[in-house]
């Protein structure tokens, strides 16, 4: 285990090494910013030459080929990306949620090859018109070049953390050309704690990021609001009432995905087909209803104006959305959750707009609301981060109007969504996969911890049918107050405790055997018992040390004192890290 | 004005030291737009480089350029021409390619790729003034309010009245998709698609008179009639209307679409180093001012649109009546060549058939066309 990472004293040094720590993650920022920025291009490109963009398809000489493209270029971008993906350990792209795992439980460390092809495939799915988002791969693309970055300088657990936040909030800088949101973004969702010692160098990166973003990218501003009416008093509630909906809607929108990752792995098809099927379909419906390829930038921004959808189109091209991002996201594209869920978020929310000013008759001056609503009513449960997302409607629109109707609707949609469903998309699969975060860090750090880890042989073992003579003569030999009852096999039989020992030589004399003194109410542990789980059965036990026992064979115990330090040692480690200032 | 198609021959003399031996042959609009180059820029390379200018006059079109580059002897050494023709010429490989440092830079050393706006530096031209298809309207139609956005034309509920169009889809679609409340930057990609196009036009359809108009100076007489109280068309007719004729128009900037006019250097041009010289010349920031000055089209450079004084006989402050000042690019549309050159005939299509389901409709009529006018291309 690694000791101290966090100078806590006052002097040069720790100072000099904060400072350092500070122009890492400018640097960091710097550089996951100018691969936000390639990224983020290279998808333009591709979009453009693959004719999935309708710029690129208004501009084809050949029209009649689209129909092909429409569904070739998704069916063979899928088979490239489930291909890439057969590469990869756990034969899945990674995801935002790796980088949250790796933070969550100090293990920092992210690979960086399964970055890179998490990055390359997203770069294909989202350039051959995946329904999926850029945000998620951009997130764990900063967060794998901040751990890189640590690792080269052989930082410790805690910088590697902070240099992964340093890289998302550099991401999320560039990609929304919104400096607070990143920093915002790698606190709620990435760290989960603030610590002025993480906050400065996040900063450093993020401001780093919105330059290069200024610089380099030039892209327009994802949504875009002129000057807008004030909503009347009254539409504050429905703003409120959208957020409750919206946060059903979230809900649905990710367990479609799960549901459809689910049904995948009952395919009769290898699973490198998957993505390939995914984009078939895909290209299928998108003929009928192309609203649906890509990340749908202008499905986004249509939504956003009053008329130019009608509202059975919306909930027709909200249903698509939803059903066609589970596919590509269940199925195996790569790619994030976030931009899809705006688009859907956004329809949602100009439904609401339309079918109030269809019931009560009022003019749509105040549309655009409906639809910011709706947006982060979805998106802020979906990535479990409601101040990022009213942060983003803030630097994105720079409205105050506006974003405080967008504080009215996450404020019913993010709790509602946290109790129904789970903090995050990203926190349902990290407990699908056993990392429960819903009790916070501490507990999902012991709970990422094994027993093993603290095992020892160190105790006096003694065969089951050894005289009690003989096992209290051996334990006071040994000095020790337990022993362990283990046959020639390496059967465990039980614990059995000095003090009972004794008082059974008292009542039934020296000749009975140390089996018959077994503590039966004693627990043992598996070598997979976490910490956690470990710490459970020590408030209930009082001894010197528990059996670790794998299918009736003993492997050495782990005594409580040992338990205990470790624990002592995790919130040490963590307290440091949380409320280290330098 | 003497009519365009003839290729008449203008020698200007120069005032200066003695001239050079050969001069440089340069093809150019003719009429008002034309006096002012000789003012502003010819008469000045002359005195500076005692190199003669020999005006030549230009249809616009490429016909006559391709004829000379098979023969490889180019009759002109520099040409004004529009960017969208450039670019077509570029890809015919008709124009020579111009270095980046072509141009000099400001006065304050702003280097030239800053100075200028954005794509007026191209591969075989450089754009040295824009000008503009703008909205304008006549200032006695709506008393106590102005139109202000590209969106008040579409908005007969506040500002009734009939409004005159040019027949084609180019500008019309660009504004009636932006008043529906898109931003700029995305006009062409929201254009693309279905949705887009379909709001556009009917955006369109929502309004209730409509004269169409096909030649340059039909809006500025519908307007100044009283047959209409907004019309689209070129800034500097609406300006000469203006300025010379008192007409009670006036021109909103907002949504303006500007185009470039550029100066190119033909394959087998004879002096292209004397062409060079005069590009840089001519592109110079003071000389852009001094055009400027004369005819409201606006300096391709900053640093021009913010020098830009009176007009030299009238007085008037020219600053108002150019396209590229500050205060009326804030909201300009660039106009995307490149997807007009592989979307035109696409979009004409769609245009005139839902024109002429509007006009079985509504038989409404094109505006018949003024007095016959020799610009049928230049604005």
């Amino acid at each position: 285990m690694e000791t101290t990472t966090a100078p806590t004293g006052s002097g040069p040094l720790p100072v000099l090494r904060f400072l350092g720590l500070v122009l890492l993650g400018a640097v960091i920022g710097g550089v996951a910013a100018l691969f936000a920025a390639g990224f983020v291009r290279g998808v333009l490109w591709l979009n453009e030459v693959l004719l999935i963009s309708p710029r690129s398809r208004m501009m084809f000489a050949w029209p009649e080929w689209l129909t092909l493209t429409t569904v070739a270029v998704p069916t063979l971008g899928g088979l490239i990306v489930g291909r890439l993906h057969r590469s990869l350990p756990e034969r899945r792209p990674h995801t935002p949620a790796d980088a949250i795992a790796a933070v969550q439980t100090r293990r920092g460390r992210l690979p960086t090859r399964a970055g890179a092809v998490s990055a390359l495939t997203a770069m294909i799915s989202l350039g051959a018109g995946a329904s999926v988002g850029q945000y998620g791969p951009l997130v764990h693309m900063g967060a794998t070049l901040g751990s890189l970055g640590a690792r080269l300088l052989r930082l410790g657990r805690s910088d590697d953390n902070i240099t992964i936040a340093c890289g998302v909030a550099a991401a999320i800088a560039t990609a929304f050309n919104a400096p607070l949101a990143g920093i915002v973004f790698a606190h709620e969702v990435v760290l989960r704690h603030y610590a002025l010692r993480a906050f400065a160098p996040i900063a450093a990166a993020a401001l780093v990021g919105h330059v290069i973003a200024t610089q380099a990218l030039a892209q327009g501003a994802l949504f875009h609001v002129a000057e807008t009416a004030v909503p009347r008093a009254w539409e504050f509630a429905l703003f409120v009432a959208i957020g409750g909906l919206g946060a059903l809607l979230a809900g649905g929108y990710m367990h479609a995905i799960l549901g459809v990752g689910r049904l995948a792995r009952r395919l009769p098809l290898r699973p490198d087909l998957h993505p390939a099927l995914a984009g078939a379909l895909l290209g299928m419906v998108a003929l009928w209803v192309p609203d649906i390829l890509g990340m749908g930038q202008e499905t986004l921004r249509f939504a956003t104006i009053a008329g130019a959808f009608g509202s059975g189109e919306l909930l027709l091209v909200l249903g698509l959305k939803v059903a066609a991002t589970a596919l590509c996201l269940g199925m195996g594209f790569s790619g994030g959750v976030f931009s899809p869920a705006l688009v859907i978020g956004t329809l949602f929310g100009a439904l609401c707009g339309t079918l109030v000013a269809g019931l009560t008759g009022v003019s749509q001056e105040s549309f655009v609301f409906y639809a910011v609503c709706g947006m982060v009513a979805v998106t802020a449960p979906v990535i479990g981060a409601p101040l990022t997302s009213l942060l983003i409607v803030f630097e994105l629109t720079g409205n105050y109007a506006l974003t405080t109707a967008a504080l009215a609707s996450v404020t019913l949609a993010s709790p509602i969504a946290a109790q129904l469903f789970g903090r995050s998309l990203f926190d349902i699969q990290l407990r699908d996969r056993g990392l429960d975060l819903s009790s916070g860090r501490g507990q999902a750090l012991l709970m990422d911890t094994r027993v093993i880890d603290y095992l020892t042989r160190e105790c006096v073992t003694l065969s089951p049918d050894v005289s009690l003579d003989e096992a209290i003569a051996t334990l006071a030999r040994e000095r020790h107050g337990e022993s362990y009852l283990v046959d020639t096999q390496e059967r465990f039989h039980g614990c059995v405790a000095l003090a009972e020992l004794e008082a059974a030589r008292q009542e039934a004399g020296p000749l009975r055997r140390a089996r018959e003194c077994i503590d039966a109410e004693r627990p043992t542990l598996r070598s997979d018992t976490t910490l956690w789980a470990a710490m459970a059965l020590l408030e209930e036990v009082t001894g010197e040390a528990l059996a670790v026992v794998d299918e009736g064979i003993f492997r050495g115990v782990v005594y409580e004192v040992h338990i205990a330090h470790a624990y002592l040692h995790q919130s040490d480690a963590l307290r440091r890290e949380e409320h280290g200032h330098g | 004005m003497a009519s365009r198609l003839l290729t008449a021959l203008l020698i200007v003399t120069a005032l200066g030291p003695a001239a050079a031996d050969e001069p440089l042959r340069i093809l150019s609009w003719g009429g008002a737009y034309e006096r002012a180059q000789r003012e502003a820029l010819f008469q000045p390379f002359t005195e500076h480089t005692g190199i003669h200018v020999e005006v030549h006059r230009y249809d616009g079109g490429l016909t006559e350029l391709r004829r000379a580059v098979d023969d490889e002897a180019a009759p002109w050494d520099v040409i004004d021409m529009t960017r969208s023709q450039a670019m077509a010429a570029c890809d015919e490989g008709l124009l020579q390619t111009l270095s980046p440092d072509l141009a000099a830079p400001a006065p304050d050393g702003t280097p030239a790729e800053r100075d200028f706006m954005p794509g007026a530096i191209g591969d075989c031209a450089l754009t040295h003034t824009l000008f503009a298809t703008v909205v304008a309207y006549r200032s006695d139609a709506f008393p106590g309010r102005r139109p202000t956005r590209i969106a008040d034309l579409f908005d007969q509920r506040r500002f009734p009245g009939p409004r005159a169009l040019q027949r084609t889809p180019a500008v019309n679609l660009e504004w009636a998709l932006l008043a529906t409340g898109v931003p700029h930057e995305e006009l062409y990609r929201l254009l693309s698609t279905p949705r887009g196009l379909g709001l556009a036009l009917e955006r369109l359809d929502a309004l209730e008179e409509i004269h169409w108009w096909e030649d340059g100076e039909t809006p500025v007489r519908l307007l100044t009639e009283g047959e209409v109280v907004m019309a689209s068309g070129y800034n500097g007719r609406f300006f000469d209307a203006m300025i010379s004729r008192g007409a009670p128009i006036e021109i909103l900037w907002d949504g303006q679409v500007q185009e470039h006019e550029t100066w190119v250097i033909p394959r087998h041009a004879d002096n292209p180093d004397t062409a060079r010289e005069f590009i840089r010349f001519a592109t110079s920031t003071e000389r852009l001012v001094a055009l400027a000055r004369r005819i409201p089209y606006g300096p391709a450079r900053a640093s021009s649109a913010v020098r830009v004084g009176s007009h030299p006989q009238s007085g008037v402050d020219m600053r108002l009546h150019i396209p590229t000042h500050p205060l009326n690019a804030e909201r300009a549309i660039t106009k995307d060549e490149t997807w007009y050159a592989r979307t035109l005939t696409r979009m004409e299509d769609y245009f005139a058939e839902w024109l002429s389901a509007r006009q079985a409709r509504t038989g409404e009529a094109s505006a018949p066309p003024a007095a016959a006018d020799d610009q049928p291309v230049a604005p």
